[in-house]
């Protein structure tokens, strides 16, 4: 996979336009995200003024719940605890945090490094814990590419802005004035041409 | 006439030109020993520039002039956002610093825009404290040309603006000196290209400050700033012991003193010179629109009708 199959900035100032170019490089890369986006078109005219900034993404895998990576069963005989047992290491710290958030740390028990014991009732509490989301990649991901677009590239003065977002695509219309219909067809008639692109 | 000068070398034997520079009549401003390295910022009598460079060299040094010395210039930023912090502004103040600048850093509070930016009156008059005001503008042509009519309302010391585009100073209005090569840069400048630039910003603003001293010149300060700063610091013992970044900070035609105006104004206004005046005859010691510090301007010759 090729990062960033399409970046164009089209700008009428063309120096404007190369040092937006280099200031979006300096933002993906500061932030990681330059693997998230696959296609990116950014359109800015400074009379206007608008700015549009439209992107197709390829986020990462799906979010992570306790059962894709550990058993989840009742615990000793006779006591309100629930086992789980940890077969991936690597989320270990995460699973710890939330669960020390969720019961508080009096209630949690690591006797050992793959098991944890959560004191509770296994029978209202088990099903929820087994369904309990550790990790969410793609929601950290969309988090930081708004941070990228919203607080670092757009330029400061536009304040007005409309945005667009889900697991595959990103676009935000912004501009110093109300925003004109027109604009908001040209961003749509952007991230059009960037699925035709994606789909050639 | 003194001449702002640097001097860079070894640590061993400095106090010899230091010492040379003092039996001149000239002024050290600053001195920052860095390991086995000396950088001495002082303010040599112009006639005498020639003794002194024999002494450097004598002390394998290097005299440099930095015309940036014994100047407060404040960087401009639009707001303190990401847009704007931590390169390129703090780069710039930085880099004006090392070249012997005192440089204070302002964000704007609603600087952001062509069309909605503003000037509050507070921002106007801390930004006129200053000697020279670095305006650190974006990458489009026109939103600087725009910004530019009305941003700058009130500010009366020379403005110098930076942004992406290369423009003509005549095209950018109401500005004293235009930068090109800028812009909106989100990483640490260090490459040799924009060094240069930098090099170039600096050079063009020694180049404003001089003018600004032909201006000061033709009608002298009563008290040169210099003398302001010794005698302060002969006089109050409190300033020693002041832990903020240069307690005295020289500007063109005065100093700007960071102890509380309330409690001191009245001891920095009858201090004593040997020539027989105090302070408040040839000096205007004024609350500071920077916390709650004194400003200092020197009053000139025309008005006093002597200078000492």
């Amino acid at each position: 996979m090729e990062q960033l199959e399409t970046f164009i900035v089209e700008c009428p100032d063309v120096t404007g336009a190369k040092t937006t170019r280099s200031l979006i490089l300096d933002t993906l890369s500061d932030l990681s995200l330059s693997r998230v986006i696959e296609r990116l078109k950014v359109y800015m005219d400074p009379v206007e003024p608008v700015f549009i900034f439209a992107a197709l993404l390829r986020l990462g895998s799906p979010s992570i719940k306790i059962k894709d990576f550990a058993k989840v069963d009742m615990g000793a005989l006779g006591k309100d605890e629930v086992k789980i047992e940890v077969e991936k290491e690597m989320f270990t710290i995460k699973l710890l945090n939330k669960l020390w958030a969720k019961y508080g740390k009096e209630n949690i028990e690591q006797p050992d490094r793959k098991v944890i014991i959560v004191k509770t009732d296994p029978i209202k509490d088990l099903d929820m814990l087994r369904e309990l989301v550790v990790e969410e990649p793609q929601q950290e991901v969309l988090d930081r590419l708004i941070d990228a677009i919203a607080l670092r590239i757009i330029p400061e003065g536009f304040r007005v802005r409309k945005h667009e977002l889900s697991t595959t695509h990103v676009l935000f219309v912004a501009s110093e004035d109300t925003l004109k219909p027109e604009w908001l067809a040209k961003g749509q008639e952007i991230l059009e041409s960037l699925r035709r692109e994606e789909n050639a | 006439m003194l001449e702002p000068m640097m001097y860079v070398g070894g640590a061993y034997k400095h106090s010899q030109l230091i010492e040379l520079v003092e039996d001149l009549g000239g002024y050290i401003l600053q001195k920052n020993i860095m390991q086995s390295e000396v950088v001495l910022l002082m303010l040599v009598p112009i006639n005498d520039i020639p003794m002194v460079e024999t002494k450097s060299k004598e002390l394998l040094g290097k005299l440099t002039r930095a015309p940036l010395t014994g100047s407060e210039i404040a960087t401009v930023a639009p707001t303190l956002a990401y847009h704007h912090l931590p390169h390129l502004d703090c780069d710039v103040a930085e880099f004006l610093r090392k070249q012997g600048a005192k440089t204070n850093m302002v964000g704007l509070a609603r600087g952001v825009g062509k069309r909605i930016c503003q000037l509050t009156a507070f921002e106007r008059d801390l930004i006129n404290e200053h000697d020279v005001a670095v305006f650190i503008l974006g990458n489009y042509e026109h939103c600087i040309i725009e910004k530019s009519k009305k941003l700058y309302e009130g500010i009366e010391i020379p403005i110098v603006v930076t942004g992406a585009p290369e423009l003509k100073t005549e095209d950018v209005p109401n500005a004293t000196a235009y930068v090109g090569s800028f812009g909106r840069i989100l990483h640490h400048l260090r490459h040799a290209e924009e060094l240069r630039t930098l090099d170039k910003l600096a050079q063009v603003i020694g180049k404003v400050l001089d003018d600004v001293r032909v201006e000061i010149a033709k009608d002298p300060p009563s008290v040169a700033p210099p003398r302001i700063k010794k005698e302060i610091e002969e006089n109050i013992a409190e300033i020693i012991d002041n832990l903020h970044p240069l307690p005295i900070t020289l500007q063109m035609n005065g100093v700007r003193v960071k102890l509380p105006y309330e409690e001191y104004h009245e001891q920095i206004e009858n201090i004593k010179f040997v020539e027989g005046v105090t302070m408040k005859e040839v000096a205007r010691v004024l609350p500071s629109k920077m916390r709650n510090f004194i400003l200092i301007k020197a009053l000139p010759k025309s008005e006093t009708g002597f200078s000492i």
